[in-house]
């Protein structure tokens, strides 16, 4: 039922991984690590659970993606000779031909017998599709993914870094898919951190917490959940009621002696 | 040395600099798989010139040019890259020996 991504605190969060046939948005603005969460996604679907992958990049050359992830430790040259993994570097055209019968992928997914895709981003589809068309053609490439039983993640650019005006797309995407994460730069005391939590995944459970989380030189590792601070995903965050309280309590109490 | 079918054969791989941009960018980048507008744009080349210069290497096997509905898609046919790559790989050698 369940498409583990191997990264062990994430897939607690998600109470055993992604649902298998779901497409899930991995959205957050520059640098927040989502093509990092994607390729990890599909480098441990083909070493750990045995799940073939195909990686779709618009902008991002596969040379240099090949380099990031040597980075990680990731060889994907490798396990693309070992034919367990793709990268196909296209442009929105072409993976809106994905939907045709007669389509470039297609012959991709069946080679590999890829279980996994990821797209990133599905934001440079934007500007390809008229904005009227573009929800019903977001609507249709979703269904084409679960007829062929991918478990999908779609990469998605936010444009705000901090700001209390989150828009996770701009076209109702955050309806279309199953599943949401939500990556996020937050200030805590003067420094820059990461936040990573689950939207939401439809028809199951999830954890709710908003958890701190670092691109280490292994990949993505998330840690605890943010403790004593509110207004996180604002980018602002102030400590709780409860903290000033206690703060407030703690210097009455050093004056009072 | 069969020097006439080295000079062919080179003329026709890296006769000219597009061409020779063309061959780095997708061996380098060998999951490419895209329109030529798109694919000039990755070497920051007009269309028409790349167009020009795809041609000789679809014709010579390096390249394939599929046709799927309105777009045509160019990627490069490993096999064939690689059964060059060794053709004039054997070549330079005879050449080397003599």
């Amino acid at each position: 039922m369940r498409a583990p991504t191997g990264i062990p605190e994430l897939d607690a969060m998600l109470h055993g991984g992604l649902m298998r046939g779901d497409v899930t948005l991995v959205v957050g603005s520059a640098g927040t690590g989502k093509t990092t969460l994607a390729l990890q996604y599909l480098i441990n679907g083909a070493m750990k659970f045995n799940e073939n992958g195909l990686y779709v990049t618009f902008e991002q050359m596969p040379a240099q993606i090949y380099r990031d992830a040597a980075n990680f430790g990731w060889d994907i040259r490798k396990l693309e000779a070992e034919g367990k993994l793709r990268v196909v570097c296209t442009s929105p055209p072409v993976l809106a031909q994905f939907v045709e019968s007669r389509n470039p992928i297609d012959p991709i997914i069946v080679e590999i017998n890829a279980k996994r895709i990821v797209i990133d981003s599905i934001s440079h589809l934007e500007s390809f599709i008229p904005a009227p068309e573009l929800r019903g053609e977001l609507y249709r490439l979703v269904n084409h993914l679960k007829m062929k039983e991918l478990t999908s993640v779609f990469t998605a650019e936010s444009h705000e870094v901090f700001g209390d005006h989150l828009v996770v797309t701009g076209v109702g995407l955050s309806f279309l898919v199953d599943c949401i994460i939500l990556l996020r730069i937050v200030e805590v005391q003067s420094s820059l951190k990461k936040a990573l939590t689950v939207l939401k995944i439809r028809g199951s459970d999830h954890d709710k917490q908003l958890r701190e989380f670092e691109i280490t030189s292994q990949g993505i590792e998330v840690g605890v959940p943010f403790k004593d601070l509110e207004g996180l995903l604002t980018g602002t965050p102030r400590r709780t009621t409860e903290e000033r309280f206690a703060e407030a309590f703690l210097k009455a109490a050093g004056k009072g002696k | 040395m069969n020097e006439t079918g080295l000079q062919e054969l080179s003329e026709k791989l890296i006769g000219t600099e597009i061409k020779a941009e063309l061959l780095r960018l997708f061996h380098m980048n060998p999951g490419i798989l895209d329109t030529v507008e798109s694919i000039a744009r990755r070497i920051g080349r007009m269309p028409k010139d790349v167009e020009n210069e795809i041609s000789p290497l679809v014709e010579l096997g390096v390249l394939r040019r599929e046709r799927f509905g309105k777009l045509d898609v160019v990627s490069l046919n490993t096999s064939k890259d690689r059964e060059v790559q060794e053709k004039l790989a054997a070549l330079i050698e005879r050449g080397v020996k003599e």
